[in-house]
């Protein structure tokens, strides 16, 4: 058996080593990839959280890790993006966590090489460099000069509290901006950046790290973009939360930043499913919160029989408890 | 949900009179799909007070009127879950839920799904487990199909009513034998009513579109709302009016009991009547009108009303002022 690392209990690393990551080998498809669920068909999404999970677990120097590399770079468009579903012909947010899974790949490949023996680095670098260019220029519908003129034209602040001159990253191409995929975009980019051309996105991160300060509710937290409609404040969610935190980490001194940890600390604690403990549980220790009470709780959740179990979910999970949290190291900004 | 898409296209549509969307997108191509051509939809009205009723007999006395073909089919309930919804005045009731999924067992379906794909909160484990769902319909896994991560084919749009000429949609829903919307009774900030047609918004996934499926508001909400529905053709609809919601729905307006289930082999002609219940004029509802041309009734004539009068259960649903062009009766 392994030792258990500093910060990681034993019954800690018996959940990772028992049930998230023989959970995870077990799901991977044919392909390479994972799906939402055992099962299902790959999807671009499930398979970089799968990857990143499994780079965090004791024994990184996996084959199932080579096979889901593949399958990322063999689902890449010819834009750089990656389709959210395979089949579709247009990019999306996945693109940015795709480039988090070959990114990590590719650069533990170079410190050291165990994964690497079948592993083309340069040919994962390429994805990845193609990855990142396509999200550096990808503008959000409601970034474009004529949308937001229109809006200052009709502009109305009875029905959303937002400042228009922000803009972030959306879901889908040709759509508006939204907390998530400006989250992980902004983690991705200022992660990343050093590697590609990172000049040409400083002011890109800039101008979305404010949308997010913008988009917060009242109250702290986030949810998915709307902290005020038709006068009435928005409820925060924990998922949006956690990324918007996550990806705001550089600022910890601002108030909205602390008044959403409040919000995260409470608000964990009138959930049970393990998908929102283990989101709770990555962003509060990443802010060095005490974590103890939601990490037994995340390990609860997984006791009960009718869990549901999804490939993000337990992924999430491993980044939760992982000793290094190597994956959301970040190198300072460009 | 709100974007900027929903935002611009409002206010435009207000000041200008001129509606961008309208402007810039294709009219729905009757060509591409048969007119609706039954020719009269039944709808039933039942007096349901509170959630703690046998809704389960209710419901089953109302089906059986209707002979539906559910024997030894797999069924799928899709109720409108929204989010987080610890006090049930969002979300369609639990309580509904497990009378419906019981109603259809008790007239023979092999397989009673509950499946939906909540539009803003990914996880939809927390939605369940905040409304209770468990504890009304039983253990979760193997009952509930999570539509926003579901196995997804690719669907291309007869209707082309709004831009949008493909949507990749879960294989679940495509695959049942019988799918039923569920939704409940509310007023919807942009739309003007969410209810049967608006529900279908649930069965795209969040998982390939995002949450919010906001490529869906910049489709054009009224538009994409039909092209859904063709696409899906729900087989039947059950409204919760039991506790409807009015005002800023569908997240943030106020609770409005209403004491009624609506439910209906049309789901045009099931919102025709709820909106008529709720005070509003349906053929002033965008989606509803166009919606009347191509997938089923929304004149008085054409629908056969079961159970009770929609003038004795009536209950005004305020709107806000955006829509108060909606408020009438017809």
């Amino acid at each position: 058996m392994q030792s258990v690392p500093e910060n990681l209990t034993e019954g800690d690393s018996a959940f990772i080593e028992q049930t998230c990551i023989p959970f995870l080998l077990k799901t991977q498809n044919k392909d390479g990839g994972w799906g939402f669920f055992a099962n299902s068909d790959s999807r671009v999404e499930a398979t970089s959280w799968a990857l990143l999970a499994l780079r965090e677990s004791p024994s990184e120097d996996r084959e199932e890790i080579r096979r889901g590399l593949d399958f990322l770079r063999s689902t890449q468009l010819a834009d750089g993006s990656w389709p959210s579903a395979q089949g579709q012909q247009e990019g999306s947010w996945v693109t940015a966590l795709a480039c988090w899974a070959l990114g990590s790949a590719t650069a533990s490949a170079t410190i050291s090489t165990p994964i690497s023996a079948p592993i083309s680095a340069t040919e994962s670098q390429r994805s990845l460099s193609q990855g990142l260019a396509w999200l550096g220029n990808e503008r959000p519908a409601d970034s474009r000069a004529w949308r937001r003129f229109l809006r200052r034209l009709v502009a109305d602040k009875d029905i959303v509290a937002q400042d228009d001159a922000y803009y972030g990253w959306s879901w889908t191409p040709d759509t508006a901006s939204w907390v998530e995929p400006t989250s992980y975009a902004l983690l991705v980019l200022r992660r990343f950046a050093a590697r590609v051309a990172s000049n040409v996105f400083r002011d890109r991160l800039r101008v979305a790290e404010s949308m997010l300060l913008d988009r917060m509710c009242p109250g702290g937290g986030w949810n998915c973009g709307n902290p005020m409609v038709y006068g009435a404040p928005g409820e925060a969610q924990i998922g949006p939360t956690v990324w918007a935190l996550l990806a705001l980490r550089q600022m910890p001194e601002r108030e909205e930043i602390r008044r959403s940890l409040e919000w995260l600390e409470n608000g964990w604690q009138s959930v049970s499913s393990p998908v929102s403990l283990a989101l709770a549980q990555i962003c509060l220790r990443s802010y060095g919160r005490p974590t103890s009470a939601v990490r037994d709780a995340l390990c609860n959740a997984y006791s009960s029989e009718d869990a549901i179990r999804s490939v993000p979910g337990v992924a999430w999970s491993v980044l939760a408890m992982s000793s290094t949290q190597n994956w959301l190291n970040t190198a300072a900004p460009a | 949900m709100v974007s900027s898409g929903n935002v611009l296209h409002t206010k435009l549509a207000k000041y200008s009179g001129a509606c961008l969307e309208c402007a810039t997108m294709p009219r729905e191509s009757t060509k591409l799909l048969a007119p609706f051509s039954r020719p009269v939809s039944r709808v039933a009205i039942r007096r349901v007070g509170t959630y703690k009723e046998d809704i389960a007999s209710v419901l089953y006395e109302s089906l059986r009127e209707f002979d539906l073909p559910v024997r030894g089919k797999t069924v799928l309930l899709k109720p409108n879950l929204v989010g987080i919804d610890p006090v049930g005045t969002t979300n369609t009731h639990p309580a509904v839920i497990a009378a419906v999924r019981e109603t259809f067992l008790r007239l023979g379906a092999a397989v009673v799904l509950i499946g939906d794909g909540p539009a803003t909160e990914r996880d939809t484990q927390a939605v369940l487990e905040s409304m209770g769902l468990r504890e009304f319909a039983g253990p979760l896994t193997g009952l509930f199909v999570d539509l926003n991560l579901d196995d997804v084919e690719r669907v291309l749009l007869k209707t082309r009513a709004s831009r949008l000429k493909e949507l990749y949609l879960p294989k679940t829903v495509r695959g049942v034998d019988f799918l039923v919307s569920l939704p409940k009774m509310k007023t919807h900030h942009w739309a003007g009513v969410t209810l049967s047609l608006k529900n279908m918004f649930g069965v795209v996934p969040g998982g390939c579109y995002g949450w919010p499926k906001n490529i869906l508001h910049w489709a054009g909400i009224d538009r994409a709302i039909l092209d859904i529905n063709a696409a899906v053709r729900p087989d039947f609809a059950i409204v919760d009016g039991i506790i409807g919601m009015e005002g800023n729905g569908p997240l943030q307006g106020t609770p409005k009991p209403c004491g009624v289930l609506v439910l209906g082999d049309d789901p045009v002609a099931v919102d025709s009547t709820c909106a008529r219940v709720m005070g509003l004029a349906p053929e002033r509802i965008k989606y509803l009108s166009r919606a009347a041309t191509l997938l089923g009734h929304i004149e008085v004539g054409k629908i056969r009303q079961l159970g009770e009068s929609i003038e004795s259960v009536r209950t005004r649903f305020a709107v806000l002022e955006d829509f108060e062009h909606l408020i009438g009766t017809t």
